[in-house]
């Protein structure tokens, strides 16, 4: 091999589609005859449906259908739930609720669709919507999270006792012992409040069945494309291989695009199974605020035991999490929070009491970050207040409790989202904590700028934690690799892509195996035609689950290839190698032939073949880690603060990733550019806010503040590389990795920047508001 | 959403009472009323045109009086749907008689909007809403001033309510005076000046 391709800093292969508007999206499918949808949703957030007149909607010009929940029959039930409940574990409560296509009787949340109006256009759709009349008796709701589950509250689903969803306790070693030992307990009630995942492109589906292929096609925004075949055909009594889902380029996932069944998917499947005609719906950007799920509700009541030399002797959260009107995601985000509560920190006790609530709000399932945030915020904010009160610099108090590097696997005696045992691979986590220290200066900040810069009355500060990401979870992926005839090399896969760079880093994995350009590897996501094996891109897994399954149905596809040039050109396979899509003898570079020659021979036309030959030169292999490789790292960032306009000027900010081997640079620091930009988010922007009746007040993206590149700093990125033991290619996930840390950072360099006001940060997202209530509270 | 305010109408308190109870005299008061009809004893229902900010649309809705203490004091309850989302509440409203024989109006009430104008008019609605209520009793003392002026001069005087599109103006103006600052307003109000100026200029030379 002359060039090795994986570690390349190389542009996307992707790009050129997508920069010119050649890529296409959902909204883009265009098939003669196809109809639109658009629905009536509620305005309430928890209301009885007493009856509803669709018989003006009908008779308006151009629509087509307008469906009710009566009218889908026995069609009508609740979807299968996204992630199985748990198993019958010992001390588990769970009460599964999943949402329905139609509003039958009970509306839970506002935006639950109460009919689908399906037209000629959606211009006509809309119309038609607004000719609908339904009865709907407000009904009280239960919004605030610290008040759903009192006796007296509203109930989102009424035959059950109470707003609970499910209940769960972890306990590691002995905390109510580590606690009578403690020098110093420290107590806090944090609170994390909801964000939408705001990508770019809303969610959107095409669904065609046809009647006489007997075959349905749906494009759809998802992440798990393999998961909705399979879902949709087992709903609706098709084969698998009747039904093709192609999720093609999606415009960012972030987490609620691996939801399913949303409603309209099943909608808009069964309409035109009903019909036998195309229908298209797109969202807009308002139904995305109700009718998209969202993430990060949770109250923590949570404290830390540590000696009087900093030591974490343990840590104690209870903690309410909001899952809105129904559960389908099952206990994923706060199982997640629950294994980043301890940091990357080696804490001997712990435990913790899960309460799930259901909520009059929009549903809530993962957003990129999915309940890490959450963890890591509790963890570095008792360890921050913990430094304070014990006078230990906070840097060293964080060094003294990382897990150390010969720790590894670490064990950590709870289990995670997969109800599997939680362990740490590997790491090196110190060092990605010093030399973010290092890369923002700690040492000379501290001892000089900052007090230079109090003296001329400038309010900096700097934050920095440590943190970890549970990622690159199973179960497994699958990859098929091909040498076509003229050389090039096509690749299928069955996660989806929704802006990862998919098409690159797979592309430079494969290439190393079979000395051919990454241009000249064709990649194909997210079409079950071309993989049906498979569950989908989340959980920051797709580099490391799919990339490890292509990598080894390519290094099979390498040992076909060298077989059968050993024999073509009489060569034993040591002394051969690939290079510019040849096989060459090493030692006489004269001597070779091209791979596509090969893969046409791989096939031939006439004649005979041993017996056992398979055809061509391909492989299908499949990955499923022992458990999930988890990722590490340190954020650090200087913030200057305005203190009578609380506006904000982020001076500096710097990540240290170590997310194992690094497939592509350029695309890893794409990710965490990204990852940070909605950390920043979270921290200081977005925040949904919703009224007592439960009604979202910023439902817009004028009043829904996503930042913007004037509020994102330049972000300086150095990098750690502790291979992963779990895989071949020793990577661990970065998706998520940008956006988890930066709430706690940001806490601390916000308190750091006014410590002459006492500030102390126990609430994310803030905002310049919020922030001003805060400080003003600290003087009184 | 708490409502409160007080104003003074330039009239007896029996008359003002006659007024604010006149379902016809309310319609035209408040612009953007396309019906209003009495159903019962005390209850109306009617149809009102609502424009907030990006939020239009038409509300369908029902007004129940109560409590009445005539002419003292009355409640009310307003109860309102259509396209752009929902609007209930309720309100108590005082009439109390002046030395100079005007009466002073005082009210307080809580609203609850739901729906697109709850989620993208969140901004505006206070401040309109205000501005709706004052703009409205403004309307209502106009037309109270005028059945008082035609009664002494015993003629027939026509109250002419400001049109829709006035209405929304005035409301407009006021929701843009809480949210931008003086110097603001003072800016955008050359800069439509100029503008108008600009346009007349290029109209008259067109003319020419």
């Amino acid at each position: 091999m002359t060039e090795k391709y994986v570690g390349k800093r190389m542009t996307r292969t992707e790009d050129p589609r997508l920069l010119t508007g050649q890529a296409q999206f959902v909204d883009d499918v265009q098939i003669p005859g196809m109809l639109h949808a658009a629905f009536l949703r509620s305005d309430y957030a928890h209301a009885r449906l007493k009856s509803i007149d669709v018989s003006a909607a009908r008779e308006r010009p151009g629509v087509v259908a307008v469906f009710t929940a009566e009218d889908m029959g026995e069609d009508w039930r609740p979807s299968p739930p996204n992630v199985s409940p748990p198993p019958g574990m010992k001390g588990v409560t769970f009460y599964s609720r999943t949402p329905v296509p139609l509003v039958k009787d009970t509306v839970r949340h506002a935006g639950e669709a109460l009919a689908i109006v399906i037209a000629e256009s959606r211009y006509i759709a809309e119309d038609a919507v607004e000719d609908i009349w339904a009865d709907l008796e407000p009904l009280d709701a239960a919004v605030d999270l610290e008040t759903a589950l009192d006796p007296d509250a509203p109930l989102v689903h009424d035959d059950l006792e109470s707003n609970l969803a499910a209940h769960l306790a972890q306990e590691k070693g002995d905390y109510a012992a580590a606690r009578e030992q403690a020098d110093l307990v420290v107590k806090r009630r944090i609170v994390i409040d909801r964000c939408a995942a705001g990508a770019m492109e809303n969610r959107g589906i095409v669904a065609h069945w046809d009647p006489k292929a007997e075959h349905l096609t749906v494009w759809d925004t998802t992440q798990a494309p393999i998961p909705i075949r399979n879902g949709l055909a087992a709903l609706f009594g098709l084969t698998a291989p009747q039904v093709r889902v192609i999720a093609p380029f999606v415009g960012g996932g972030f987490g609620p695009k691996i939801m399913l069944y949303y409603p309209e998917e099943v909608l808009l499947t069964w309409a035109t199974l009903k019909m036998g005609r195309p229908i298209k719906w797109i969202e807009d950007r308002r139904e995305n605020f109700f009718a998209t799920t969202q993430e990060r509700g949770q109250v923590h009541y949570a404290e830390m035991a540590l000696n009087k030399e900093g030591r974490i002797l343990g840590i104690r959260h209870d903690f309410l999490h909001d899952t809105g009107a129904y559960n389908p995601y099952g206990l994923t985000i706060p199982l997640n929070t629950q294994s980043h509560a301890m940091g990357a920190y080696d804490v001997p006790n712990y435990a913790s009491e899960i309460k799930v609530v259901f909520t009059n709000k929009t549903i809530v399932t993962p957003v990129r970050g999915a309940g890490r945030p959450q963890g890591i915020f509790l963890a570095e904010r008792l360890l921050d207040i913990a430094a304070r009160e014990l006078g230990i610099d906070r840097v060293e108090i964080r060094l003294k409790n990382l897990i150390p590097p010969d720790a590894f696997p670490y064990e950590h005696k709870i289990i995670d989202q997969a109800f599997a045992p939680l362990v740490f691979d590997s790491g090196n986590y110190a060092a990605t904590l010093e030399k973010a220290a290092a890369m923002i200066g700690y040492q000379k900040f501290i001892e000089e700028e900052q007090p230079r810069l109090r003296a001329e009355g400038k309010h900096v500060g700097l934050g920095i934690v440590p943190f970890v990401e549970t990622s690159g979870v199973g179960p497994y992926e699958g990859g098929r690799v091909t040498v076509e005839t003229d050389g090039r090399v096509s690749v299928a896969t069955g996660v989806g892509t929704q802006g990862q760079g998919h098409f690159t880093s797979f592309a430079q994995i494969v290439s190393d195996q079979l000395g051919v350009s990454p241009r000249d590897v064709r990649i194909v996501t997210g079409d079950t035609d071309q993989f049906h094996w498979g569950t989908g891109t989340f959980a920051s897994r797709g580099a490391v689950v799919a990339g490890n399954a292509i990598r080894a149905a390519a290094v099979t596809v390498r040992k076909k290839v060298l077989a059968l040039a050993s024999k073509v050109l009489e060569t034993p396979e040591e002394e051969l190698e690939l290079v510019d899509g040849h096989v060459r003898v090493a030692d006489i570079p004269r001597k070779s032939i091209s791979l596509g020659e090969l893969a046409a021979m791989a096939n031939p036309l006439r004649g005979a073949v041993e017996p056992g030959t398979e055809p061509g030169l391909e492989a299908t292999d499949y990955f499923g880690p022992q458990y999930g490789a988890t990722a590490n790292g340190a954020h650090a960032l200087i913030v200057e603060v305005d203190p009578e306009t609380m506006m904000i000027d982020i001076k500096r900010y710097v990540t240290v990733e170590d997310c194992g081997t690094v497939l592509n640079p350029l695309i890893v620091d794409g990710q965490i550019h990204g990852g940070v930009a909605l950390g920043i988010a979270n921290s200081y922007y977005e925040q949904l806010i919703y009224d007592e009746n439960g009604q979202l007040l910023n439902a817009s993206l004028a009043d829904y503040l996503i930042p913007t590149s004037t509020e994102i700093p330049r972000i300086e990125i150095g990098h750690e590389e502790t291979r992963s033991p779990l895989n071949p290619i020793g990577n661990k996930g970065v998706g998520e990795a940008g956006t988890i840390p930066v709430p706690s950072a940001f806490a601390q360099a916000m308190e750091d920047a006014l410590s002459d006001y006492g500030l102390e940060v126990l609430e994310m997202p803030l905002s310049p508001n919020r922030l001003f209530e805060l400080v003003h509270q600290g003087k009184e | 959403m708490k409502l409160q305010g007080e104003y003074v109408f330039d009239g007896p308190i029996g008359e003002v009472w006659e007024i604010i109870r006149d379902p016809e005299v309310l319609a035209t008061a408040l612009p953007g009323t396309q019906s209003l009809e009495q159903v019962g004893e005390s209850e109306y229902v009617g149809k009102m045109h609502v424009r907030i900010g990006p939020v239009a649309g038409v509300f369908a809705g029902k007004i129940i009086v109560s409590d009445e203490v005539p002419p003292e004091s009355c409640t009310l309850q307003v109860d309102g749907k259509g396209a752009p989302g929902f609007a209930n509440g309720i309100g108590y409203v005082k009439l109390f008689e002046q030395e100079d024989g005007r009466t002073l109006m005082k009210y307080e009430g809580e609203m609850q909007v739901g729906g697109r104008l709850a989620n993208a008019g969140q901004r505006l609605i206070d401040s309109a809403s205000k501005s709706m209520i004052a703009q409205g009793l403004e309307s209502l003392n106009n037309a109270l001033k005028t059945r008082l002026l035609a009664e002494e001069e015993g003629i027939d005087i026509e109250y002419v309510p400001p049109s829709e599109a006035e209405f929304a103006a005035a409301v407009a103006k006021d929701v843009a005076r809480e949210m931008l600052p003086p110097a603001q307003m003072a800016g955008i109000a050359l800069a439509i000046a100029a503008v108008v100026l600009l346009l007349f200029f290029l109209l008259k030379r067109d003319e020419d």
